[in-house]
């Protein structure tokens, strides 16, 4: 079926089979491999995208549905080889660590803060509640999230005795 | 997907009727696809059809009447629940269990009423619904048909709807608007987790409401309660209502307690 | 090595840095492996086994062959290949028999992977099903049905591992220490206990993906997600009777490993397809379901604990008997064996031991290496121990553990004595029991309890551990320059997320003096390319591969003064450097750029001297030896990590219910590389200890089927279950350590569980001594007690 979609401002015309999932169209068909599979089974987050303003997970969406749609990756997130807010303050704060679960992360956290300007500590966990992290523990991400909007009070720091 | 599968996206609803109608038992509908496609990942059901239920132009989205009462469309999420300001003033009851269901991500794709149509006796929108006395509408080709959502679901992952049969809308009547509502579900952990066992209460007047997920092989809700009711006797007509099984979820006994445990706060908190 | 040098003359260890992969990773470029297309590639999908254990009666994949699209269908039948680290039991496909839940029969290499999964689908597997080992203590007697019944033929490490033919035990570990009798006879209080947890998955957020090529003239290349790009090789070459310089690993980004990657996984697989398929490489990639039954996890363990003490606190004799229910295939679990057979008693000193460690083939998904190698799973037992035998002797549960840690002079259960530079326990608990106000409530926690009804209990446990590693580990590093003048590192020890490449940039720029923007590591692992590194486990990277740095950086600079002796006529050891050139040290102005020698330099009229400059630094572990077979004694232990924690839980004695309102730990690292790596791997290490503690584990029905094999009844913590955590680092320097540091990738997940279960014994009274803890738990021990 003939597809057209709107991938980080860019428009994409493909035939795709019906039973293809966006995670799949997004890797394979548009040769955008930042968006990652996890579980397939919507659980993990790692293949959240932003379509048409929303986070999902594109494991269970079809390609076909979001025909017409404007979809949002991680790799729209830098313009002009300028690494946005959000990517800056997760390098900054080590929110990062084998990368995985960053490129649908960051997508969640971009949707909480367009939504929310100075999100408190509970929204940002429940924002990012769907996006599982193995390697972090979460803190250092609440944290880079924090210190773009302005409410990071006090490094956490390695308290030294 | 690793299974094959074709995609019909029909425009209006005498089309869809037609289609599934005539696909009889090889089509699935797809409204937000997070019951759907996991069980056909999963190899679980292999229809040869998906109908896509968003495409149809003319189905009800959100709207409320003093005489009609709240009528809830079959493309409405999770999230269109929790950012109605209307549904947040007068029907909280939805909002705390639609807030409750997956994560963010899937709470932006799955609908109400798929969520009641998959009739996972786990359904967290199942619990509001019960408690606020709502019905369906169900539409096919002969015609529509309402049935009261306490008798919508038969079993697990059962409901009434025969082959050619959509949901076309909910019915919450209005004489629910503004009813006071309390959710508690048992998870795991604090983060997205099914139910173990949920439990719903709704209070509006003289009259409350019970619901408990989890606990059956379908949602199971009370009669119409006094509301000045104290916990033995609530829990006396819960008891009855209530049939949990040991699985590898949660145990029978702790089911039932909790159950307990939840009511009697909901009791508490819901003024 | 420069372990003395103090803080404020160092310019970047120590320091903040960011990670030097971060702008890969936060711009979606980095590519893992599973992101990697090749010309030619064709999609692997493999057919499992239903059954814990049966017989393969017959396999059909006639129709499977015929379905167009397919290139290939294997079984085990064609697969005379067997694999293994340390006890070689496991053929590349099931053959004859299935020995768990999940294991591959049969696999398929289509051109895509729907045809792939239908392949699968149109196998026809008749099996005989088998009545399963399912309890590890069962599984030893006498009559219990074998795993491997062939055990007395395969091939094994005889200086390191005792398996028992005729028997389902792969491993035997012992270790006697002092007289055990004697030592029961002199203790005033003898008790004893057993202590339970299960199987549970490392869950990395990338599955297991490989990419195998087999060309002609057995020239193998592998992309793959793994640890240990040299194991990989290493194994296959053994394997498969095929020369190492005929094989190529390449490791690109890894999305977490946790020793799930350890070792050696689905790569023969990937291989074997693609050579039946003419050469066309082929990708493998575990789906999440296959991730939990196909691929190992980590062993279950039963721990009896025999403790005798006197009155005064002092323990006198410990017995200890570890039974490791470690599935169908001995894969690390030996080892996991060995070195809690080891470390197996915490970090106590116990002068009378007996340790008897027993790993067990059972029919389960098999047990790998797992972040802390057995001291996550002990740790449980023996921390919940100490608690329990502190309160039979009416002893405050902290002192009892100061009074009995390892400190300068102590001797640990292998013979070792402890140093002053092997690290200070004591300090660690000191530190977190301050942090979480140990011993009272606050002000802030009276009020808590009060208005939530719940009530607030403490714990500080303690933890140790030394990489379990052969005594001969080493590894290396080479160092290139660049013509301007900057330098890669080719480094072998795989960057997993730990954030090992920005501490070794670190220490590379610090010892050539350079600003670390000219540093770089080379992130994809080539073995082609790089020089040796054993495995990336047992937290030894920091120590093995920094001191490699720092000998790389050492004769890189050595390289480029004898050039720089030769253009300045002087002698080397009048030479410094900055960032930028070499010059005398007593006339500044006589100098040389690294530039102008990077890959030689040239004179005036044309002349060059020198070449490319790369330095080249190995290191080996020293002094360590293998354990006495029959004593457990030797000097296992490259460096001592200790650790503790202070959990803080609130519960609700009512229902259950519990939180974990907050964590304080703390480790001596020797010396901090990089504060936010650390940090990172403190806060990481927690979560997941609190995760194997609180709400993972395998669940089976009475078959050995799993019952949980996804992410909707495995759950793992969210953001939203996470803790107040605070880390903690103390600096005792190690020696031998670069810039005496020690590594802490494992340790924060250590003793975690054993934190949990104490505080909510001592909040409530509920004693568990199994894991995880469900909140259910919580409450049937509580009824229990009533």
């Amino acid at each position: 079926m003939l597809i057209k979609v709107n991938i980080n401002g860019k428009d994409y015309e493909k035939d795709v089979a019906p039973y293809k999932n966006l995670l799949y169209f997004l890797r394979e068909d548009c040769g955008l491999t930042g968006t990652k599979e996890g579980c397939g089974a919507g659980e993990c987050g790692a293949c959240t995208v932003i379509m048409n303003g929303k986070t999902v997970n594109s494991c269970l969406v079809l390609a076909v549905e979001a025909n017409g749609a404007k979809i949002e990756t991680i790799e729209g997130e830098a313009v002009n080889g300028k690494l946005s807010k959000i990517q800056e303050a997760f390098k900054k704060h080590h929110a990062v660590q084998c990368g995985f679960c960053t490129p649908g992360m960051i997508m969640s956290v971009k949707a909480l803060l367009r939504k929310n300007k100075k999100p408190k500590e509970e929204e940002i966990k429940e924002a990012i509640d769907g996006n599982l992290c193995r390697c972090t523990g979460y803190k250092q991400i609440i944290e880079a999230v924090q210190d773009i909007t302005g409410q990071l009070k006090k490094e956490e720091e390695i308290i030294y005795v | 997907m690793l299974y094959e599968f074709d995609y019909i996206s029909p425009k209006n609803k005498n089309e869809l009727l037609e289609i599934i109608a005539e696909k009889n038992g090889e089509c699935k509908i797809l409204a937000g696809g997070t019951d759907l496609l996991v069980d056909i990942r999963n190899g679980i059901i292999k229809p040869k059809f998906v109908v896509d239920i968003k495409t149809v132009k003319d189905f009800p989205k959100i709207t409320y009447s003093e005489k009609e009462g709240l009528i809830i469309g079959p493309t409405i999420t999770c999230f269109d629940i929790i950012e109605n300001k209307l549904i947040q003033e007068k029907f909280p009851a939805l909002v705390l269990t639609a807030k409750e269901l997956g994560s963010t991500q899937i709470r932006n794709r799955a609908t109400i009423i798929g969520n009641i149509c998959n009739a996972s006796p786990c359904a967290d929108m199942s619990l509001s619904l019960l408690c606020l006395d709502a019905s369906v509408d169900i539409i096919s080709k002969e015609g529509t048909r309402r049935v009261k959502i306490k008798e919508f679901f038969t079993g697990v992952k059962k409901t009434v709807l025969n082959k050619g049969e959509v949901v076309e809308k909910i019915i919450i009547p209005a004489v629910m608007a503004n009813a006071k509502a309390g959710f508690k579900k048992l998870k795991r952990i604090k983060g997205h987790d099914l139910s173990l066992v949920s439990v719903c209460l709704v209070k509006k007047g003289k009259i409350m409401r019970v619901a408990v997920g989890s606990a059956a092989p379908t949602s199971v809700v009370s009669d119409d309660i006094d509301s000045n009711s104290d916990f033995p006797t609530v829990w006396s007509k819960i008891e009855k209502l209530i049939n949990p099984i040991d699985d590898i979820r949660c145990s029978k006994d702790y089911r039932i307690f909790m159950v307990k445990v939840y009511l009697e706060r909901l009791l508490k908190e819901v003024k | 090595m420069f372990e003395n040098v103090k803080k404020d003359e160092l310019k970047y260890v120590g320091k903040k840095v960011e990670r030097l992969d971060a702008d890969e990773k936060v711009t979606g470029s980095a590519l893992y492996t599973g992101d990697l297309v090749l010309p030619g590639m064709l999609y692997a999908k493999v057919k499992r086994s239903p059954y814990a254990r049966a017989k393969i009666v017959r396999i059909n994949t006639k129709k499977a062959e015929a379905l167009p699209g397919v290139h290939c269908v294997l079984t085990g039948a064609e697969l005379n290949y067997r694999v293994g680290l340390y006890l070689v039991d496991k053929y590349v496909l099931a053959k004859d028999v299935v020995r768990h839940f999940g294991e591959a029969v049969a696999a398929v290499a289509a051109e895509t992977p729907v045809i792939a999964q239908k392949a699968v689908d149109l196998i026809e597997v008749e099996y005989e099903e088998l009545e399963p080992v399912l309890d590890c203590v069962k599984a030893l007697d006498k009559n219990a049905p074998l795993v491997h019944p062939d055990l007395g033929t395969y091939e094994y490490v005889q200086a390191v591992f005792t398996p028992v033919p005729g028997t389902n035990i792969a491993n035997h570990t012992k270790l006697r220490k002092g007289d055990i009798e004697k030592g029961f006879k002199e203790a005033d209080f003898v008790f004893e206990r057993t202590y339970k947890n299960p199987n549970v998955q490392h869950v990395p957020m990338e599955t297991h993906v490989a990419i195998g090529q087999w060309l002609p003239n057995d020239k193998i290349n592998i992309w793959t997600s793994a640890q240990s790009p040299f194991t990989v090789r290493n194994l296959f070459a053994y394997s498969f009777k095929i020369p190492r310089n005929n094989i190529r690993v390449i490791v690109p980004y890894i999305g977490g490993g946790f020793g799930g990657k350890a070792g050696i996984g689905l790569e023969p697989l990937a291989c074997c397809l693609s050579r039946k398929a003419g050469g066309r490489p082929v990708k493998l990639q575990a789906t999440r379901e296959e991730e939990f039954s196909l691929l190992p996890c980590r062993s279950a363990l039963v721990y009896k604990i025999k403790t005798g003490v006197k009155k005064d606190g002092k323990i006198v004799a410990q017995q200890m008997t570890m039974y490791w229910d470690s599935g169908a295939y001995a894969d690390y679990a030996v080892n996991v064996t060995r070195a809690s057979g080891y470390s197996g008693a915490g970090p106590y000193e116990i002068p009378n031991a007996w340790l008897d460690a027993y790993t067990i083939y059972t029919n389960k998904p098999f047990g790998t290496a797992y972040r802390g190698f057995g001291h996550v799973e002990f740790s449980w037992g023996i921390e919940r121990n100490m608690d329990y035998v502190a309160k039979q002797i009416n002893m405050d549960p902290l002192k009892f553990r100061i009074i009995n840690a390892l400190k300068p002079g102590s001797i640990t259960l292998t013979g070792e004595h402890i140093t002053e530079n092997t690290g200070n326990v004591v300090k660690c608990m000191e530190a977190v029991a301050e942090k979480i106000n140990y011993g009272k409530l606050t002000a802030e926690e009276k009020q808590y309890e009060k208005r939530t009804g719940m009530k607030i209990g403490k714990s500080v446990v303690a933890l140790h551990k030394a990489p379990a590693m052969p005594p001969f580990t080493a590894t290396s590093v080479i160092l290139k320059m660049n013509e301007d003048g900057t330098v890669i590192a080719n480094i072998a020890l795989s960057e997993i997320g730990q954030g090992a490449y920005t501490a070794l940039a670190q220490i590379i720029a610090e010892q050539l003096k350079f600003p670390i923007e000219k540093v770089r590591v080379s992130i994809d692992s080539d073995t082609d390319k790089e020089g040796y590194d054993w495995q990336t486990v047992a937290s030894k990277g920091l120590i093995l591969s920094g001191n490699a740095a720092i000998l790389a950086a050492q004769d890189l600079l050595k390289k480029a003064y004898n050039v720089a002796a030769q253009i300045l006529r002087a002698n080397p050891v009048d030479l410094d450097n900055d960032g930028e050139k070499i010059f005398l040290k007593h006339h500044k102005d006589k100098c040389v750029y690294f530039s102008q020698i990077a890959v030689g330099y040239s004179y005036p009229d044309g002349n060059g001297i020198g070449g490319p400059l790369i330095g080249v630094g190995v290191y080996c572990a020293q002094g360590l030896t293998n354990l006495n077979k029959e004593t457990g004694q030797g000097l296992p232990a490259l460096d001592w990590t200790y650790g503790a924690h202070g959990v803080v839980v609130a519960v609700n004695s009512y229902t259950g219910e519990f939180e974990v309102l907050k964590i304080a730990s703390a480790f001596d690292v020797g010396r901090v590389i990089n504060p936010q790596c650390v940090r990172g791997q403190v806060v990481g290490g927690v979560v997941q200890g609190l995760g194997t503690a609180m709400c993972e584990g395998y669940i089976y029905d009475g078959k050995g089927k799993l019952l949980n094999p996804s992410f909707t009844d495995n759950k793992i913590f969210t953001s939203l279950d996470v803790p107040e955590i605070i880390g903690i680092a103390v600096e005792t320097p190690q020696i031998d350590g670069a810039y005496g540091a020690r590594g802490v990738g494992e340790h924060p997940m250590i003793a975690v569980c054993g934190g949990v279960g104490n505080a909510i014994e001592n909040a409530c009274g509920a004693d568990l001594t199994y894991m995880p803890i469900r909140q259910e738990d919580v409450w049937r021990a509580l009824q229990k007690k009533k």
